[in-house]
């Protein structure tokens, strides 16, 4: 042994907490390396240390922290194309970023996926993509294999591939980046697929599961962006007849007018509308739709998406914010792009700007960006084409940035400054243009902590051009009348077991991913993406920006393809319009509070006598029924305990109430409310009435349960009213007495909740 | 009928085109299925001994109010004890504190040991307070925890209940030094619950979970190991397979409903009742309804478990000496020796260090040389020990193989002496409780006559309770150790019979010395 192998450990080494070590498994059966068994006398886990290649999925996924890993990361070094600076940034589009050139490349970078068994990265993806999937695909030189996973999952790859921040989303999530290591280069990879081979076009044949299923159906689109594509993509997939209109005279969104050449070239941007288009969807450009035009789609359409986007820039209220010289960033990169064309014109652009030819002392005119997000930085960078010197202030910790961490590189080499943990408090003017701004210093602590201002430390700086990059918001017009929308995309409670379960919860805030804890942030993500899929009001859902607030890009696609699948499962039709019947039987939510089990009993029961009329039913306690769970029903049923005093007032149980206060919109949906109680419900039914309408649900049927009820004949529940008023909204036949159901038992119905 | 119940997040064959792609990507191993094994085989409880089968107890379970009521008795009455131990009667047997402490409560903890195993654990005020605290809350799951939620050094962790038997050893010496349990001054009872409380808090508000109860409470070792005799096995398993499907485990992470396991202890893998503290958050967290509250025959995880810990069979040996050294501090010579160590070695008072160190280190290593003696007289030649790891309970050797079965068979004698050795302060005052609650509100005095009454008042009585004890706890042990030498040690022996014998006999010495021992002590309290 020489002296090198003494002192450094250049291995991994795993040490088990025997005193700890619940024999669970749960390390076992996610490692990705087999470097776990279990010791049978112990029952607890045996390591193997030579086949450890040290990622700590183990650390992250032990419940009781009973297991640590020692030593380095064996795996080999990241491998990322170096970027492309072009050396004459004036009038200069070319793309920036380049993938990788050659197989051998890819294939390298893909052998460095551990293709965990349970996977963090598909979690920490907004669509989801099936990643170790894909890579192993590129893995075995498989492009077809690849494609035919990607596009399970996604429609745009190659936007996605470039636009997307992975280091707060799969990447980020990597298992290597979560244990403090340089991830697997995801987007690179995907890029590489998207690139290789021309994404395939909507085809009918493309999954059985949606093939015809629209068939007949006409749905429209409010806005061409990338939750628009999402949702005309599987539609349109699925034999119906979409309708896309879009305000602006070409399609795409902010995917177009949003984002320079050189992150996403015009080619990659307009590829799924010429698919899309081909495939047939009637796509009508330079229609503006104004909210109160809502409910005349909805007389035309049976279905209609609102995917408008969130395009209202966001203008900081300060001192001079409404100087000359002050713009907001739609209207800077609208004009930039356009300026920077071939046949652009950039000193007129430059003229309508104020900017006059050249600046009286001979130097740039300099153009203070304010924030430093990812459109911050495309506009300085466009600022940096057009000839100007561009900086870029924003309040937050550089370590915090929201911005990609490569593009912030790319930003600084072309020779944008970036000044963090500024905030700007005055925009002083000279005839009536902007002229000065004043800074303020402010301090961070924390990723999620709003940045202290620091009194007292002042920057001043002349500046010819101020663009406010802080961001977008949703159109007020349309906010006022789909009052219900934004949404709050936020996870809320104890988050869900497998999500913990997979470690992605655990140790996820690392360095590469800014320190942004991106296991809350996916799950943030799902509130967004399973509220897609709820209708917002009868046949109307709304995705994208426009349901969840300024989001990404590759969020919206998901969310406009979740509400595709979930408008092909309602089957929506328009007064008057065909009568279209689901491809599968009627499914009936029946979600229960209960506190002894009488509730939950008579929830089984109902559910017995619902499914004896061909319905399909999932009993489940109100404590697991979120979006996801809401969104596979065609008609819920709610009951509840009682709690209170019958001297003074009786409602439905606390967790009840909080319950349908935190419930998303039902969309018209049909609702059963029943309570159980022993004296006396009071307006304990009235409450739950109210709480449902006011989320959009309608009241198809409800009934107080008594002692007398739960004594009835033959000891048979007296549901039938109750039953028969949700029966006649499914539109099912009876083909059994729901009087044979009996009371309290039933042999397959099991109840979830004690 | 096609009703369908799920938990959350599994594929739903009903929303056909709302599929989660998650759910696509998950290829997890296949667990290692412990049933080819056998490992399970002699600890799980029959299905039909599960309690929580009954709908009412399976009602009681489910709230989150139950803790917090099984808990507020016992709060109340030590929060009573130490106002009333510093603000009271100076008469230990007039004080409440002093009365239902020592009189009472010391002796009914040992007879729930006996007869439910951790019983006390879910009922305890000291680990319900810091609980409360950390949780901020008294029944409700809160999502957040105040103080730092550090996990317990595993270099220090690895000595499992060894720790909690320094501290009940510290704390004996501390109350024999301050006469506290005499009883003395019932102010002292008062610092010593506070003392207890305040540990506590400072434990729970620094670590995560329950690392107080299961590593440093001064009961945790002697309510696990003696609990280990009782009839109530814990909340375990009701199918073991459907355990290893879980996939989200919530009975250790915790759930919408409950806390993860707080003892550390997961009911799929539970093979005794040691770590389980009958919290039943386990039971409100599982999603699939499949934990139930198992009762077993007395003894079964004494004998049962086939994993024996070094930790448990160390605890037990070191707390017979303690017990031992509380009987032998009874006798007259035994204080003559103590008064010349505390001349020799200027130390002021009862109990010398020295004395109470040696007193039980030597009883353990009387113990240890038993056991020594045993391997010497019994294993086979032949016999290979299979390798085991580094950390303290993992390591493996010859002597281990027969140290741990042996000490583990013991385990009624301990607690039946411990239990013993309480008896003469119950007989004798516990009616004063009754006088102490009275005298609260002026009423019981030092001539009521519930005060000067016994329930036994003869030291012969007494003494023959004391061995009648002693003979159930050593006949216990002696059937105890027969049936794990059969199983554990014949294997590795000469003879499987002479190996039965020898290990009962070493029961019976054990319980034999300990009864001798009642009798000599003439009743004293």
């Amino acid at each position: 042994m020489t002296l090198t192998e003494l002192f450094v450990n250049n291995t991994p080494h795993v040490t088990v907490f025997v005193d700890r070590c619940a024999g669970c498994q749960e390390c076992v059966i996610r490692c990705p390396s087999g470097a776990l068994s279990m010791e049978p006398t112990t029952w607890t886990v045996l390591a193997d240390d030579s086949a450890c290649v040290g990622c700590r999925q183990c650390v992250r996924t032990c419940p009781f922290s009973a297991i640590s890993v020692g030593g380095p990361m064996l795996v080999t070094e990241r491998h990322d194309p170096p970027l492309h600076h072009p050396v004459e940034l004036r009038g200069n589009v070319d793309e920036t970023r380049v993938g990788f050139a050659t197989w051998d490349e890819a294939i390298a970078e893909a052998s460095r996926c551990l293709e965990c068994p349970d996977p963090t990265c598909v979690r920490g993806c907004p669509a989801h993509n099936n990643i170790p999937q894909f890579i192993a695909a590129v893995r075995d030189h498989d492009l077809a294999t690849a494609h035919r996973i990607l596009s399970r999952t996604t429609v745009i790859p190659d936007i996605c591939s470039r636009v997307c921040n992975q280091s707060a989303q799969c990447e980020g999530s990597c298992s290597w980046s979560l244990a403090g290591g340089e991830p697997v280069a995801i987007g690179r990879l995907e890029r590489f697929i998207a690139d290789q081979a021309p994404v395939p076009a909507p085809s009918m044949t493309s999954e059985a599961w949606v093939e015809h299923a629209g068939g007949g159906m006409s749905v429209g689109i409010i806005g061409s962006g990338p939750a628009g594509i999402g949702a005309a993509w599987d539609l349109i997939e699925s034999g119906a007849s979409v309708t896309v209109y879009e305000k602006e005279s070409t399609p795409g969104g902010l995917c177009m007018w949003g984002m320079p050449d050189f992150t996403l070239p015009e080619a990659v941007a307009t590829r799924p509308w010429q698919q899309l288009t081909a495939a047939g969807v009637d796509l009508r450009c330079g229609i503006v739709i104004q909210p109160e035009d809502v409910d005349r789609l909805l007389d035309e359409h049976d279905a209609v998406v609102v995917a408008h986007g969130a395009g209202v820039a966001i203008r900081l209220p300060v001192p001079g914010a409404d100087l000359e010289g002050v713009v907001d960033a739609t209207q800077f990169l609208q004009g930039a792009k356009a300026a920077l064309e071939p046949v652009g014109n950039a000193q007129e652009f430059l003229g309508r700007l104020g900017l006059a030819p050249t600046n009286s002392t001979g130097t740039p005119f300099r153009v203070l960006v304010l924030g430093a997000g990812n459109t911050a930085m495309d506009v300085a960078r466009m600022a940096r084409r057009l000839g100007l010197d561009a900086m870029c202030i924003d309040w937050l910790d550089e370590r915090f940035a929201l911005a990609r961490p490569d593009e912030l590189a790319e930003a600084r080499h072309e020779g944008v400054e970036v000044r963090f943990q500024r905030t700007l408090t005055t925009l002083k003017g000279f005839a009536g243009r902007v002229d000065l701004a004043e800074l303020t210093h402010t301090v961070q602590e924390e990723s999620g902590r709003q940045p202290k201002v620091l009194t007292g430390r002042h920057d001043r700086l002349k500046v010819n051009l101020v663009v406010m990059a802080m961001g977008y918001r949703v159109d007020p017009a349309f906010a006022e009348v789909l009052s219900h929308v934004p949404i709050r995309k936020k996870a809320t409670g104890v988050s869900d077991g497998q999500w913990r379960a997979s470690g992605i919860m655990a140790n996820a805030a690392s360095a590469y991913a800014n320190h942004s804890p991106v296991g809350e942030l996916a799950l943030d993500r799902e509130v967004g993406l399973w509220a897609a899929a709820l209708p917002v009001d009868e046949r109307l859902w709304v995705v994208g920006d426009a349901l969840t607030g300024p989001s990404t890009v590759v969020e919206a696609m998901a969310q406009g393809r979740r509400a595709a699948r979930a408008i092909l499962d309602a089957q929506p039709s328009r007064p008057g319009g065909a009568e279209r019947r689901p491809s599968v039987a009627k499914r009936v939510l029946v979600c229960h509070e209960s506190a002894g089990g009488t509730t939950a009993a008579t929830a089984t029961a109902i559910a017995g006598q619902l499914a004896a009329f061909g319905a399909r039913v999932t009993t489940l306690p109100i404590a697991e029924v979120g979006a996801r769970e809401l969104a596979a029903a065609d008609v819920v049923v709610v009951g509840t305990w009682v709690e209170g005093l019958v001297v003074a007032r009786v409602h439905p149980a606390k967790a009840t109430r909080k319950w349908l206060e935190a419930m998303p919109r039902l969309g018209s949906r049909p609702v059963g409310i029943f309570c159980t109680y022993g004296v006396d419900p009071k307006s304990t039914l009235s409450e739950m009435r109210s709480a449902i309408e006011a989320k959009g649900g309608v009241i198809a049927g409800e009934r107080a349960f008594g002692p007398k009820d739960r004594e009835g004949d033959a000891g048979h529940l007296g549901t039938g009213d109750f039953v028969r008023a949700l029966v006649a909204q499914l539109g099912l036949e009876a083909n059994v007495a729901p009087s044979s159901v009996p009371w309290r038992t039933l042999d397959s119905v099991r109840v979830v909740s004690r | 009928m096609a009703v369908k119940t799920e938990g959350k997040g599994s594929p739903r064959a009903d929303a056909t085109h709302l599929i989660d792609p998650i759910a696509v990507a998950i290829r997890t191993r296949r667990p290692q299925d412990p049933a080819g094994t056998g490992r399970f085989i002699p600890t799980d409880p029959s299905p039909g001994l599960d309690v929580a089968r009954n709908p009412r107890v399976a009602r009681l379970l489910s709230s989150r109010r139950l803790q917090f009521f099984m808990i507020l008795p016992n709060q109340i009455i030590f929060w009573l004890v130490i106002g009333i131990g510093l603000l009271g009667a100076v008469d230990p047997g007039l004080n409440f504190a002093t009365a239902i402490t020592w009189y009472l409560w010391f002796c009914l903890v040992f007879v729930m040991m006996v007869v439910i195993g951790r019983a006390w654990c879910a009922i305890c005020p000291f680990g319900g307070f810091g609980e409360w605290v950390q949780r901020h809350t008294f029944w409700n799951r809160t999502t957040s925890t105040i103080g730092l939620g550090l996990k317990m050094p595993e270099k220090v962790a690895q000595y499992g209940f060894l720790l909690s038997v320094g501290t009940f050893l510290l704390l004996t010496w501390i109350e024999e030094y301050f006469n506290i349990a005499g009883p003395g001054n019932p102010a002292s009872t008062s610092f010593m619950v506070l003392g207890i409380v305040a540990s506590a808090l400072v434990f729970f508000l620094v670590f995560e979970r329950r690392t107080f109860c299961r590593y440093l409470c001064p009961l945790s070792a002697l309510v696990g190991s003696v609990g280990a005799m009782g009839s109530v096995a814990g909340f375990r398993t009701r199918d073991r397979n459907v355990c290893l499907s879980c996939q989200t485990k919530e009975c250790m992470r915790g759930g919408e409903d409950a806390y993860g396991c707080a003892w550390y202890t997961w009911p799929g893998s539970s093979d005794s009742n040691l770590s389980c503290g009958l919290c039943t958050e386990c039971y409100k967290a599982c999603p699939n309804d499949n934990i139930g509250l198992f009762i077993q025959k007395p003894l079964t995880s004494v004998v049962a478990p086939t994993r024996r810990r070094a930790d448990v069979a160390w605890s037990v040996a070191i707390l017979f000496g303690l017990v031992v050294y509380q009987q032998l501090n009874a006798l007259s010579p035994f204080a003559s020796l103590d008064s010349w160590l505390n001349a020799h070695t200027y130390f002021p008072q009862y109990p010398n260090p020295l004395n109470y160190v040696g007193t039980i280190a030597g009883v353990t290593l009387l113990l240890v040389a038993g056991a020594k003696a045993f391997q010497k007289t019994f294993a086979s030649p032949d016999a290979v020990i299979v390798e085991g790891g580094r950390n303290f309970n993992d390591r493996t050797s010859k002597f281990r193989f027969y140290f741990l079965p042996l000490m583990y068979g013991i385990i009624p004698v301990v607690g039946a002496d411990y239990f013993a050795r309480q008896l003469p302060k119950f007989f004798l005052h516990v009616p004063r409780v009754v006088t102490a609650i009275g005298h609260l509100f002026g009423h019981g005095t030092t001539t009521s006559k519930l005060y000067n009454t016994s329930l036994i008042s003869s030291s012969a009585g007494i003494i023959a309770v004391q061995v009648a004890v002693m003979v159930m706890g050593t006949a216990a042990a002696m059937w105890a150790s027969w049936k794990i030498a059969g199983r554990d040690l014949a294997p590795a022996s000469v003879n499987r019979r002479a190996v039965q014998v020898g290990a009962a006999g070493f029961a019976f010495v054990c319980g034999a010395a300990t009864a001798v021992l009642y009798v000599l002590m003439n009743a004293a309290s």
